[in-house]
C-alpha cells in the first residue's frame, strides 16, 4: 500500500472560532499536490496544525502519517517521523547560525551524530542546487534576510532535512522570477517515489514549474473541490466567484 | 553581632594572624575591619542593594576553613574536576586550591625569569611583601561599593583565609592565561579567599579564576582586587560554578590609573545563591573598563549581581554589559550604578542588562541606575526582560529539534552577544556546555 500522509476530517479553533471545519485531503508519497483558495480560507492553518503549533486548538478529527495518529504529538517528534513546514513567514533566530542549527536538526533527525564530511556534503549540494552563496550558512537564521532570501533558506532545509512529507506554504511569494525558477528546482530534486509535498500558492505561475498531480481548493476551512493540474489553470481564469456558487459557500 | 560560629573573636583572630607570621600591618587591618564587622547588622531588603535578595546569617553561622599550609600535589593527583578544567583552559600558570588549601602551582619558569609572580597570598607575603603592602586592601577594603562600611567586605577583610597573588612587571606580556582554580570538597565551611592582581605599566595579563564543586553546603565569600597601574591592560574571567547548596559572595573592584584597559566577565552558574559585585573604578584619563557578565539561573537558584562604574577621571570609558536567563523557578536579579564625579568631564559610560525567562515562575529584576555630576559626558543605560520566543521554539521544533534542545540553542543564541566579546574561544565552550547541563536538568 502507498504510503500516505491523510487528514481525516480535522476541525481547529483557534480562540473558540473554528478555522478549519471537517478538512479531508489524502497526499500519497511520490505525489505533489497543490492547495489554493482566497484568503483566509485556512491554508496556512492546516499547514501549521499538521506541523503541530500548540496555538491551534484540535477539536477533532485525525492527522495520519504513513498511517499514525500524529495529532497528539510534539511538533519536533513529527519533524522526526519525516514532516517538513516551510513557512509563509520564516522567522528570524539571531545568534543561531544556518550551519549549526541545521546540523543539530540533521542529528536529531536521524537521532545520532552525523559525521561532518556527510553533513557539509549534504549542504554543499543543496546550496549548488539553489544557486545560493555558501557564506549564508554562516549567517544567523533569516537574521535580515530578504523575503525571497528566507524562503530560499526554507528550501535549503529541505533539501538538507529531507522529510518524507513536505508542505510548502506559499514559498513563491515574494520570489522574483529567477529565484522561482531555482526554488522549483530544489522542490523538484526532492520529488521522488519517497516524497510527498503539499504546495500552497496562489499562483498558476509556479505550477508551471513545480507541476502538481493533484489540485485541491480550500474555501472557509474546506476543501471543495479537487482536481488535476487544468484546475489551477481554471482558478487563475476566472477566480474563485464561481466556484463559491458551486459549493454554495 | 557576631552570628560566625563562636569560636571567632578578635582573640581568636590575632592568634591566627601571629600564628602565621603575618606582618603588623596585616595584623592591624584585619582587626580594624573585624571591629568593623562586629559593629555592623547584616543587610536586608531595606538595603537598597539587597533590595532583591534576602540574606541568612546563618550561612555564615558555618565553620571557618582554617588556613593550612600548601600541601603541593602533582597535576595527576588532582581532583579529576579541576584536572578536566586544567587541561580544558589554556592556562599555562595556574594554582589550585582544595579546600581553602594550596595544592598545585605551576608558574613557567621563563615567567619567573621575567620577574612575573604567581603564588597564594600568603607566600607572597613573606617572597614579595614589597609588592604585596601598599597593593592589599587598596581595591576592596572594609567598606562597600558605595563607600559606607559593609559587613561583608568587612568579614572578608577581616579574615580571608587563603587566596592568590599575581604581579606583572612593567612593560611584561603573558600569552597564555593565568588560571586560578577553587575546589571544595567538604560541606559546612565558610571560607573566604582574597585575591590580588598587579598589574605594572604596560603589563599584559589574562586571568581566569573559577569556583567548582560538586553539590554541597558552604558558603564562600571572595574578594578580587585589581590594580591596574597607567597602560597595564588585562583580561579578568570570574567564573563560578559552584554545585548547589553553595552560598557565594563576590566583590571584586578594580582600579584602573592612566590609558589601563580592563576586559572583564563575571560568569554565574553555580550554586544555590550568589552574588557578585563588580566594581571598576576610572581614576586615570583614557582608561577603559568593559565589564561583561552571564549568568543563568535554574531550578532553585538564585543568581545577584551588582555593577559600578565610578568614574573619577575625566577622559575615560566604561561599558557593562550584562546578559542572563532563568530557567524553572530561577531567579535572578541585575542591579547596577553609574556613577560620575564632578571631575568625569567627557566620559563615555554605558549600561545593558538583557533577561531571558524560560519559564513562567522564572523571575528577573533589572535595575540599571545613573548618577552624574558632571555635564559634557556621554551616558546611556538600559534593560530588558522578556520570555523566550515561543514562534521561534516551534520554527526550530519543525525541524526536529526536541524543546529543551531548542532552548539550549536560544539560550547560547542570547548570550553569545556577550560571550561573542570576549577572545577565550575554550571558555565560551565550557561555558555552553555547563548552561546545556543546567537546562536539561531544570
Ligand atoms: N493564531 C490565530 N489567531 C487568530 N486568528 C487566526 C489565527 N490563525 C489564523 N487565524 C484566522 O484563521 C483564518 C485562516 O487563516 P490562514 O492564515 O490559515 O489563511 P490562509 O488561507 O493561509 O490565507 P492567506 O492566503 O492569506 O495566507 C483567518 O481568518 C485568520 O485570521
Ligand atoms: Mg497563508
Amino acid at each position: 500500500m502507498t504510503k500516505t500522509l491523510e487528514i481525516r476530517d480535522l476541525w481547529v479553533n483557534v480562540e473558540d472560532t473554528p478555522i478549519l471545519k471537517g478538512v479531508n485531503l489524502t497526499l500519497p508519497r511520490g505525489e505533489v499536490h497543490a492547495l489554493m483558495g482566497p484568503n483566509g480560507a485556512g491554508k496556512s492553518t492546516l499547514g501549521k496544525v499538521i506541523a503541530g503549533d500548540p496555538s491551534y486548538e484540535v477539536v477533532r478529527g485525525q492527522i495520519l502519517l504513513d498511517g499514525e495518529d500524529i495529532a497528539e504529538l510534539e511538533p519536533d517528534e513529527r519533524a522526526r517521523k519525516g514532516l517538513f513546514l516551510a513557512f509563509q513567514y520564516p522567522v528570524e533566530v539571531p545568534g543561531v547560525t544556518i550551519a549549526n542549527f541545521l546540523r543539530l536538526a540533521l542529528q536529531a533527525r536521524y537521532g545520532q551524530e552525523v559525521p561532518l564530511t556527510e553533513f557539509y556534503g549534504k549542504l554543499q549540494r543543496a546550496i549548488e542546487t539553489l544557486e545560493w552563496d555558501e557564506a549564508y550558512v554562516t549567517r544567523y537564521l533569516n537574521e535580515g534576510f530578504s523575503g525571497g532570501e528566507k524562503k530560499r533558506n526554507e528550501i535549503l532545509q529541505l533539501m538538507v532535512l529531507e522529510p518524507a512529507y513536505a508542505i510548502l506554504d506559499e514559498t513563491d511569494s515574494g520570489l522574483d522570477i529567477d529565484a522561482l525558477k531555482v526554488v522549483a528546482k530544489g522542490v523538484n530534486a526532492m520529488r521522488g517515489p519517497e516524497f510527498g509535498a503539499l504546495v500552497i500558492t496562489h499562483y498558476q505561475r509556479l505550477l508551471n514549474y513545480i507541476v502538481p498531480d493533484v489540485v485541491h481548493v480550500m474555501m472557509d476551512g474546506r476543501i471543495v473541490k479537487t482536481g488535476g493540474r487544468e484546475l489551477a489553470l481554471e482558478l487563475e481564469e476566472r477566480g474563485y466567484d464561481w466556484l463559491k456558487e458551486e459549493v454554495g459557500a | 553581632m557576631n552570628e560566625i560560629a563562636t569560636s571567632l573573636s578578635l582573640e581568636s583572630l590575632r592568634q591566627r594572624s601571629k600564628q602565621r607570621g603575618e606582618p603588623a600591618w596585616l595584623a592591624a587591618a584585619r582587626e580594624r575591619a573585624w571591629r568593623i564587622f562586629e559593629r555592623l547588622d547584616w543587610p536586608t531588603r531595606k538595603n537598597e542593594a539587597w533590595r532583591y535578595t534576602d540574606l541568612d546569617p546563618a550561612w555564615f553561622a558555618l565553620d571557618l576553613e582554617e588556613t593550612r599550609p600548601a600541601e603541593l600535589r602533582q597535576r595527576d593527583e588532582l581532583p579529576r574536576a579541576v584536572r578536566e578544567r586544567l587541561a580544558e583552559s589554556d592556562a599555562e600558570a595556574a594554582l589550585v586550591f582544595e579546600d581553602g588549601r594550596l595544592v598545585y602551582a605551576h608558574l613557567p619558569a621563563e615567567l619567573s625569569a621575567k620577574g612575573v609572580v604567581l603564588s597564594d597570598l600568603a607566600g607572597a607575603l613573606e617572597d614579595h611583601g614589597e609588592h604585596v603592602e601598599g597593593a592589599l586592601y587598596q581595591a576592596v577594603t572594609e567598606t562597600g561599593l558605595q563607600g559606607p562600611e559593609d559587613k561583608l567586605a568587612a568579614l572578608n577583610a577581616a579574615l580571608w583565609g587563603y587566596g592568590a597573588f599575581v604581579y606583572v612587571p612593567a612593560g611584561v606580556t603573558l600569552e597564555a592565561p593565568i588560571g586560578v582554580f577553587h575546589y571544595a570538597a567538604r560541606p559546612g565551611k565558610l571560607s573566604l579567599s582574597r585575591t590580588l592582581i598587579v598589574l605594572d605599566d604596560n603589563a599584559e595579563a589574562t586571568f581566569i579564576e573559577e569556583y567548582l564543586s560538586e553539590e554541597l553546603a558552604r558558603t564562600h565569600v571572595a574578594v578580587g582586587e585589581l590594580l591596574l597601574r597607567p597602560g597595564a591592560r588585562l583580561r579578568h574571567a570570574g567564573v563560578q560554578t559552584w554545585g548547589a547548596g553553595a552560598h557565594h559572595f563576590h566583590r571584586q573592584r578594580a582600579l584602573l590609573e592612566r590609558d589601563a584597559v580592563l576586559l572583564d566577565l563575571a560568569v554565574n552558574l553555580g550554586g544555590s545563591l550568589a552574588r557578585t559585585e563588580v566594581a571598576s573604578e576610572l581614576v586615570g584619563p583614557g582608561a577603559d573598563s568593559e565589564m561583561l557578565g552571564v549568568y543563568f539561573a535554574g531550578r532553585d537558584q538564585h543568581l545577584d549581581h551588582y555593577t559600578t562604574q565610578h568614574h573619577v577621571s575625566a577622559q575615560a570609558r566604561s561599558d557593562v554589559y550584562y546578559k542572563g536567563a532563568a530557567a524553572a523557578n530561577g531567579r535572578v536579579v541585575y542591579q547596577g550604578l553609574i556613577q560620575l564625579e564632578p571631575t568625569a568631564q567627557k566620559t563615555d559610560a554605558y549600561q545593558t542588562n538583557r533577561n531571558l525567562l524560560l519559564s513562567r515562575e522564572a523571575r528577573a529584576e533589572s535595575v540599571p541606575q545613573l548618577e552624574i555630576a558632571a555635564n559634557d559626558v556621554r551616558c546611556s543605560h538600559g534593560s530588558s526582560t522578556a520570555p523566550v520566543d515561543e514562534e521561534q521554539l516551534f520554527y526550530l521544533a519543525t525541524r526536529g529539534i526536541p524543546r529543551v534542545q531548542a532552548q539550549q540553542l536560544l539560550v547560547a543564541a542570547f548570550l553569545e552577544e556577550v560571550l561573542g566579546r570576549v577572545p577565550l574561544e575554550k571558555l565560551r565552550l565550557h561555558i555552553a556546555r555547563i548552561i546545556e547541563g543546567r537546562l536539561s536538568a531544570s
